[in-house]
């Protein structure tokens, strides 16, 4: 019986990783005032540049083999960045909407890993398995000390530093913050970039963290949870990190419950998309958006 | 900014003659995996042991459009007065040029196949196949198009008549970007040629020019139309049910969960409500509708009650609906808190899937309807297209009545051409197999009057009206009295209920396979939808035009996979490109871009 716990609470925190890099990422954007529901691409994106990189490299470095999958994070790092950038650049240079903006991107991601894999290795299913996958830690990938630990310093970031300050004032009221002196455009591309290598890492711990490939569509619709737990977490990284653990613990217990013969599956998986229903709608507990979020306005 | 723009009408000219050199002029012969023989102005590339066609006038031909090209530089030098006609005389000549060029290769490649059918041939085996213009020939018209627009700008009243057809501007130049970074990305993916120098250039532009064929090949095939049809027909109903939330000022991303609760709410009423088939079938397509307004409903209504964003509610809604399909068609008994629950819906098998709809609940395929069914000689019955056209005509000649009695007659009109065209002798004709064997069926014919419906719905109702009020001015629809939740609850769930119906072609119609509910049913369409009601700017004209690109892309990717083992993912990569560019509307020049409005 307790192995049995111990394997279900490892589980939950393994799903619930990627949930809190892309709920953080999102966080930073929406903060400051893009709405980034790409993040699903973002974590497509990043998952595919982490595999691919590490696949192309990890024959011909030599004895710096062990810095393979560290580039591999990197690469996702960087591609998702870039992906964030380019949703930022849409939004703020040409006033798209953010949401449309986003979905786009989400179905690029979709596109373009299906072209890669289809050109790189002859098949659009998955990439080959790789033999340097990310090192374990005491049972657990390095990304998942590092997603735990970026929660108190997300929260230093956003409540304790000049930079936290303006990208909040940025979102909440964006003349005001203009007027302070901030500039606007150049707090929102952080912002925005900072959502995209949260997201890549998040990407990256999917396909070279818990798995040792890429697989098509392997996001299955976390960036979109991530963005329900960064709304249950009301927008603010400890609560962001319960919603995050919630989430990833029900996707565990989903799998628990139904063996045990308690609920079905289907039906556990459903309920925290319905708490984030009803929380949205004030019926239990109350959360607010960051005022200007959403919205780009003539300056 | 005049430096800038002679310096792009610099870079065009560039373009379109080297292409003209580079870019072969027309393939003879393609082979089923895409290797083919080019026919370049200088040599022919490529090994064949058949005949070539005799294609000696192409280097003198190609020799005049060059300077006629090159001649249009000089254009903007010249006074205001002579710069139409000097466009347009150019243009022209470019165009007749290309027509007279293509005449004579077309003559050319039929004279050899004349010849080898007259020597005894099989017609499946012609020396030449798979010929045609390509990206030389196409980058050539292209640029005498182009003469004529600028023909047309450059006259007094020009960049006003833009005006009329700003509406279209903004989707055809996203679709020619997307066009153009897809190239850029298929060129990044395909496979590296032996060939050197000026040769490699023309085999990669014929391979990309190749893909693009495939993906509108399905264009010039009757299957593939139908099979673009039948594949734009659910995009036609999730294109609705987002474009009429985008008027609102609504946005529904929750497409694909009412289209899964609609298609539950079909299955239900299919299978298991017995009788007959005038009472059943209407009844099944109208569970299918009312399912999608439920689940269209709850984010109105949450918005409306409780100002929760629609956005984040209906991609909820969309899991929520997911796990209730999955819940329903994955096994047939669960325990919950340790109690046997059984379950009826699961058809018994390895496949996640529920019981056949019944034949009086089946929504019969198109070629059914027009009175074929198998394969070989069959006769084309008139009633159908007799009853539409009867149908529209007196609409249209009614024009000085009042709306109702112009649908009215409408109807009554429709119905006599449907007797009427029962009564008439059919047409015989010939149906082959690939023709009968696309499923498409009567869900287009009820695509086609949602599209009718929304435009009347929009335009011409008094709740029209105020929906697009509440969309273009929230603040003006409270001032005037519009009573704004009701009319936020009523939008959201008749876009669900647009939704809903695409299950009338998955469940009723087996618009993929069989007529039945599936765990695999095709939510993605929900998210196309989204591009669908962009690129058709929530037009009706437009959504059913974009449905219909969309699906003949959809289409043309299934040969993608076949011919050249590229993934047919890249018609979503296009897909999201021209979101993006239609989203960024802001990238076309100041005189072309929004212009008046802001």
């Amino acid at each position: 019986m307790n192995e049995i716990w111990l394997a279900f609470l490892a589980s939950g925190l393994r799903q619930s990783v990627p949930l809190l890099l892309a709920a953080l990422g999102g966080m930073f954007s929406e903060r400051g005032g893009i709405v980034n529901v790409a993040l699903e691409g973002i974590l497509l994106f990043g998952a595919l540049a982490g595999a691919v990189t590490v696949e192309r490299l990890e024959n011909g470095l030599g004895w710096h083999s062990f810095l393979v999958p560290w580039l591999g994070v990197l690469a996702a790092m960087v591609v998702g960045g870039a992906i964030a950038l380019l949703h930022g650049w849409i939004c703020i240079r040409y006033r798209a909407d953010q949401i449309v903006s986003g979905i786009a991107i989400n179905m690029l991601a979709i596109g373009i890993s299906a072209l890669a894999l289809s050109s790189l290795y002859a098949t659009t299913a998955s990439s080959p398995p790789v033999e340097q996958r990310l090192p374990t830690w005491a049972g657990f990938s390095p990304l998942l000390y590092l997603a735990f630990l970026l929660v108190p310093l997300s929260w230093y970031v956003l409540f304790r530093t000049p930079f936290g300050l303006r990208l909040r004032a940025v979102g909440e009221a964006p003349h005001a913050a203009a007027s302070a002196g901030a500039n606007v455009n150049r707090v929102r591309y952080s912002g925005v970039l900072i959502s995209g290598i949260l997201g890549g890492l998040g990407g990256a711990f999917l396909s070279i963290g818990i798995l040792n490939q890429f697989v098509a569509g392997m996001s299955a619709g976390r960036g979109f949870i991530a963005l329900a737990a960064m709304i249950l977490g009301n927008w603010h990284p400890g609560r962001i990190l319960g919603a995050a653990l919630l989430f990833g613990f029900t996707d565990a217990a989903a799998i628990f419950l139904q063996s045990e013969g308690v609920l079905p599956g289907s039906l556990i998986q459903a309920l925290p998309f319905l708490l984030t229903m009803l929380v949205l709608a004030g019926l239990v507990g109350r959360v607010r958006p960051p005022a200007a979020s959403g919205k780009i306005e003539e300056e | 900014m005049p430096e800038v723009r002679s310096l792009w009408n610099l870079l065009a000219i560039l373009l379109a003659a080297t292409l003209l050199w580079v870019g072969p002029f027309a393939v003879a012969d393609r082979s089923f995996s895409g290797s083919a023989v080019l026919i370049t102005p200088t040599t022919v590339l490529g090994n064949t042991n058949e005949q070539i066609p005799d294609v000696t006038f192409l280097f003198n031909f190609s020799l005049t459009i060059s300077i006629l090209i090159l001649s249009t530089a000089i254009i903007p030098q010249l006074p205001n007065k002579t710069r139409p006609w000097t466009y347009g005389a150019l243009g022209g000549l470019i165009l007749l040029g290309y027509a007279g060029a293509t005449w004579a290769f077309y003559q050319e490649v039929w004279t050899i196949n004349q010849a080898a059918l007259a020597a005894g041939t099989d017609p499946r085996r012609l020396p030449l196949s798979g010929y045609s213009l390509s990206l030389g020939a196409y980058a050539g018209v292209a640029y005498g198009l182009l003469c004529l627009f600028r023909a047309q700008l450059a006259t007094a009243t020009g960049y006003a008549s833009l005006g009329r057809v700003r509406p279209l501007l903004v989707p055809v130049a996203a679709l020619g970007l997307a066009i153009l970074v897809g190239a850029l990305l298929v060129q990044l993916t395909l496979p590296a040629t032996e060939a050197k120098g000026i040769a490699a250039l023309a085999t990669r532009l014929d391979q990309l020019t190749y893909v693009f064929q495939l993906l509108f090949g399905p264009l010039y095939r009757l299957e593939g139309i139908m099979q673009s049809l039948q594949l734009a027909t659910p995009l036609i109903f999730t294109g609705l049910a987002v474009a009429l939330a985008f008027k609102a000022g609504l946005f529904n991303i929750g497409a694909a969960g009412q289209l899964t609760v609609g298609a539950i709410a079909a299955m239900l009423v299919g299978v298991y409500l017995p009788g007959p088939r005038f009472l059943v079938l209407p009844l099944a397509i109208l569970a299918a509708a009312a399912g999608g307004a439920l689940w269209g409903a709850i984010p109105g209504w949450l918005k409306a009650r409780f100002g929760a964003h629609e956005v984040i509610n209906t991609i909820m809604l969309n899991y929520i609906a997911a796990s209730l399909l999955l819940f329903l068609l994955s096994s047939n008994s669960y325990q919950i808190f340790g109690n046997n629950v059984a379950l009826p819906f699961k058809a018994p098998g390895p496949d996640a899937r529920s019981y056949e709809v019944r034949p009086e609940a089946q929504v019969p395929s198109l070629l059914n309807m027009l009175g074929i069914s198998g394969t070989g000689p069959g006769e084309l019955s008139l009633a159908w297209p007799l009853a539409i056209l009867a149908g529209l005509t007196t609409y249209w000649l009614l024009s000085k009545r009042v709306l109702a009695q112009r649908i009215g007659a409408g109807i009554g009109a429709g119905i006599l051409g449907l007797v009427i065209g029962a009564l008439l002798p059919g047409i015989p004709v010939e149906i082959s197999g690939t023709v009968s064997s696309v499923r498409i069926n009567g869900a287009l014919l009820l695509a086609l009057a949602a599209l009718v419906f929304y435009h009347f719905l929009l335009f011409k109702s008094y709740f029209g009206y105020e929906y697009r009020v509440l969309g273009q001015n929230p603040q003006a629809a409270r001032y005037a009295g519009i009573p704004i939740s009701r009319r936020t609850i009523e939008v959201m769930a008749l876009a669900g209920a647009f939704a809903g119906l695409a299950a009338v072609h998955y469940v009723l119609g087996a618009g993929i396979d069989e007529p039945r509910l599936k765990v695999s049913l095709p939510t993605q369409v929900g998210f196309d939808g989204i591009a669908v009601a962009l690129l058709g700017q929530n037009s009706p004209w437009g959504i059913g035009l974009a449905a219909l690109l969309f699906g003949v892309l959809l289409a043309g990717g299934l040969q993608l996979d076949l011919r050249l083992g590229l993934s047919r993912e890249l018609v979503t990569a296009l897909q999201a490109m021209i979101v993006l560019f239609v989203a960024a509307g802001g990238f076309l020049p100041r005189f072309l871009g929004s212009g008046g409005e802001k």
